[in-house]
């Protein structure tokens, strides 16, 4: 009895030995209790081949797994526990064991996690360029094999965007989210103001103009046209959309003059918050437009589901908003979206990719999309149903406006940050040449050629 | 490491000796383990790492000094990073060393609601750096700060657009560290204060010296320790700071606010270029090593007077 433990035991060593190609040259000399485990055990055997149908394509099991996912925000987002639980009542063998960093150092510690080779299963991440850059240091999963071995999958429910997460030819994520960004409005203080609401495909000086004709009152009281948040992608998502700026290509940094010179404009002549204030202050968005101090926000559409949540009949903000495409200076209404994705993907030290491959199929399928656009979050999945959700949001929620299914099926999906492994230190180098520029501590012209000069170093690098 | 004196028998002395040795050392072992572990391995590792490139996942690759001659040649925002270093070394260095010193003289003083003055002169550096920096943000405010708002009621037109200025940024940071350290500091050299004899002072107004006299003849000597020790400590605490400005300004306006320790968490966790951001970490550690031993040097000349 002991004997035979023993000696299945060395099978199993033996045969991941061998499989993980570091045990070549003890397999001559230790035949004898190779060939008497094989004789003596042959129901271990099945087990000791475990290893290399990973190596090929993973197979997911009836075995009880557990998966390890690391995400951010789980314990203050319902619409997580709800998919979770959903997802484990269709695969009860598989349970999850939620690995939850907060949200504003989370890529950075999830960076961190994966270099000491820890085994999460599931990786959500924020955005493109820091998937890319986690591909490179070969901390994530290659997913072509299990895309090719399932037939229930199906990429043109993605509208590009599976391709969009694509990287030297391997695709490594699906998309959970993707949020395109619109121009919010407040429809109630147009109507007071006597001013027709906004309009798809509007220029930079429409919109200039008609912030000017939004703005009044002076002090605590004071209303202005339009809301510019801190980030830089408040400035380059407008010419973004058209795609004359592109993010990782710093020869079309210089059509972001145009756009910085109106901003500022409009910053000078006081029709938005003072940027430097807004940082200082450390503003949210969010509340300046629920509390009626901004007629108008270029936002993501994540915001649709907070303005559900916080403005309506018997909540503390009470108002009808609308939304439409953000201007630009190319005459393009509809057509283009630019936003941002959501990535999913697999560890490269998972345990059990087959099972996580089940997961996230799952979660960025027709059942998660359904959950997320019920909570008002537009899903990387497009499908009719997504849509009707949303045109039917108005019934719910009386103050969101109708059609907002013709804002989320876009033409053409494109991503606010590409996939570019050095994605992150573009954004270092726009975060602080564009707040030099907004503190007006230098030209825009500056600024930019100051973007240019650095990112085109660090791209050569 | 306990030396024993021992006269008896060389065989004895030298047993006893060895003994005595190892329990020295078993004592200090813990300490020593948990530092060669979790402090030297890394610096060496850190030392190494400066001459490859690394991003944490593929494979270290040697590259000799290249991280060492593009920071030199090709790297602006090290050169701007360094700058800004010593600038708010400088300045927050002296400063705090001062406004400690001169608050412990006027707290040292038997003054009515002393304690009460020295709690709240403590307060900032009790607090935690976030709260701290929140309401002192919220003080400079440009637009809606009290600050300012005072300024403007003096009749100044255009006050200074603090954190939100290029030009004003350090000195925003700066005063905040300056307000959030000094009241340690002023606990440190209220101590050493307390430690001067009062024989001292009596002796010397019995030979007729003023206020001014006995601080720089008895005072200043009395506390000049003190005085080396917090100046090592803020000097080291300045250099490799960098928590304040990712709190407030993450460095910015443009590069105003952006140090080398933050350069180095900008390289090293944002751009995964671990061994480029280890070798601009060697440079600050060749900087604080080199102001260290000066101070040493220094120290010891002023203590044999």
């Amino acid at each position: 009895m002991k004997k035979k433990l023993v000696a299945s035991i060395m099978a199993v060593v033996l045969a991941a030995g061998l499989l993980a190609g570091c045990g070549g040259g003890n397999a001559d000399s230790s035949t004898g209790s190779d060939t008497s485990a094989t004789e003596e055990s042959s129901s271990e055997e099945e087990s000791a081949p475990a290893e290399p149908q990973q190596a090929e394509v993973a197979e997911a099991t009836t075995e009880d797994v557990t998966i390890k996912v690391a995400l951010w925000d789980y314990s203050n987002t319902e619409y997580y526990k709800t998919m979770f639980d959903a997802f484990q009542q269709q695969f009860p063998n598989i349970s999850i064991d939620v690995v939850e960093f907060t949200a504003d150092e989370y890529e950075d510690v999830v960076t961190t996690q994966l270099g000491g080779k820890q085994d999460f299963d599931v990786v959500f991440m924020k955005g493109a360029p820091k998937l890319a850059g986690l591909i490179k240091q070969g901390h994530i999963y290659a997913i072509d094999d299990l895309i090719a071995n399932d037939a229930d999958f199906n990429k043109d429910a993605y509208a590009g965007l599976v391709d969009e997460l694509s990287l030297d030819g391997h695709t490594y994520a699906l998309p959970f989210r993707y949020d395109n960004n619109l121009l919010y409005y407040n429809k109630d203080l147009f109507d007071a103001a006597g001013v027709a609401y906004p309009e798809d495909g509007m220029s930079m000086e429409d919109y200039h103009e008609l912030a000017k004709q939004l703005t009044s009152g002076e002090g605590n009281d004071k209303v202005y046209g339009a809301h510019i948040h801190t980030w830089p992608s408040n400035v380059y998502m407008f010419p973004a959309r058209t795609e004359a700026f592109k993010f990782d290509d710093p020869t079309t940094y210089e059509n972001l003059i145009p756009y910085y010179n109106e901003i500022l404009a409009m910053q000078d002549e006081g029709l938005v918050q003072d940027y430097g204030m807004l940082k200082s202050s450390n503003i949210h968005y969010s509340g300046v437009f629920y509390n009626q101090q901004v007629a108008m926000m270029q936002m993501g559409t994540w915001y649709i589901n907070m303005l559900f949540e916080n403005v309506g009949e018997g909540k503390e903000n009470n108002f009808n908003w609308g939304v439409c495409s953000i201007p630009n200076n190319d005459s393009m209404a509809l057509g283009n979206c630019i936003g941002g994705v959501t990535p999913v993907c697999i560890g490269a030290y998972a345990t059990h990719p087959a099972e996580a491959w089940q997961f996230i199929k799952y979660i960025c399928g027709e059942e998660g999309a359904k959950v997320l656009a019920s909570c008002g979050i537009i899903p990387g999945y497009s499908s009719p149903a997504v849509g009707e959700i949303f045109d039917a949001a108005p019934q719910t929620y009386p103050n969101a406006p109708e059609g907002l299914s013709k804002y989320m099926n876009c033409e053409k999906n494109l991503p606010e940050q590409p996939m570019n492994a050095k994605g992150g230190e573009i954004d270092t180098v726009f975060q602080e040449e564009h707040s030099a520029i907004m503190t007006k501590s230098i030209t825009a012209e500056e600024g930019v050629q100051n973007m240019i000069d650095r990112v085109t170093a660090a791209l050569a690098e | 490491m306990g030396k024993a004196n021992n006269t008896d028998g060389q065989v004895k002395s030298s047993t006893l000796r060895r003994r005595k040795t190892l329990v020295a050392y078993s004592f200090i072992m813990p300490n020593l383990i948990g530092f060669f572990i979790f402090t030297f391995v890394p610096i060496v590792f850190s030392l190494f790492l400066s001459f490859c490139e690394w991003d944490s996942g593929n494979p270290l690759k040697f590259v000799g000094l290249k991280n060492f001659i593009t920071m030199f040649t090709k790297d602006k925002s090290f050169w701007i990073s360094l700058t800004n270093t010593i600038y708010y070394t400088v300045v927050t260095t002296p400063l705090t060393l001062g406004l400690a010193l001169f608050l412990a003289v006027l707290m040292n003083k038997p003054l009515k609601g002393r304690v009460f003055f020295r709690s709240v002169l403590f307060f900032p550096y009790v607090a935690s750096l976030v709260a701290i920096a929140v309401v002192w943000m919220a003080l400079f405010n440009p637009e809606k700060g009290p600050v300012n708002g005072i300024l403007m009621a003096l009749g100044i037109a255009n006050p200074p657009r603090w954190a939100a200025s290029t030009t004003w940024a350090m000195p925003t940071i700066i005063g905040l560290t300056v307000w959030k350290g000094m009241g340690y500091y002023m606990i440190v050299y209220l101590a050493a204060l307390q430690g001067i004899s009062r024989e001292l002072y009596e002796a010397a107004s019995l030979d007729g010296a003023n206020g001014w006299q006995k601080f720089w003849n008895v005072t200043w000597p009395g506390i000049l320790p003190t005085t080396f020790y917090i100046l090592m400590m803020l000097l080291v605490a300045t250099f490799k700071s960098y928590d304040t400005m990712y709190i407030t300004t993450q460095g910015g306006p443009g590069e105003a606010t952006k140090v080398l320790a933050y350069h180095i968490y900008n390289q090293a966790f944002k751009n995964a270029k671990f061994g480029y951001a280890s070798a601009v970490a060697m440079v600050l550690l060749a900087i604080i090593l080199v102001v260290t031993l000066i101070q040493f040097k220094y120290e010891k000349k002023f203590s044999n007077d």
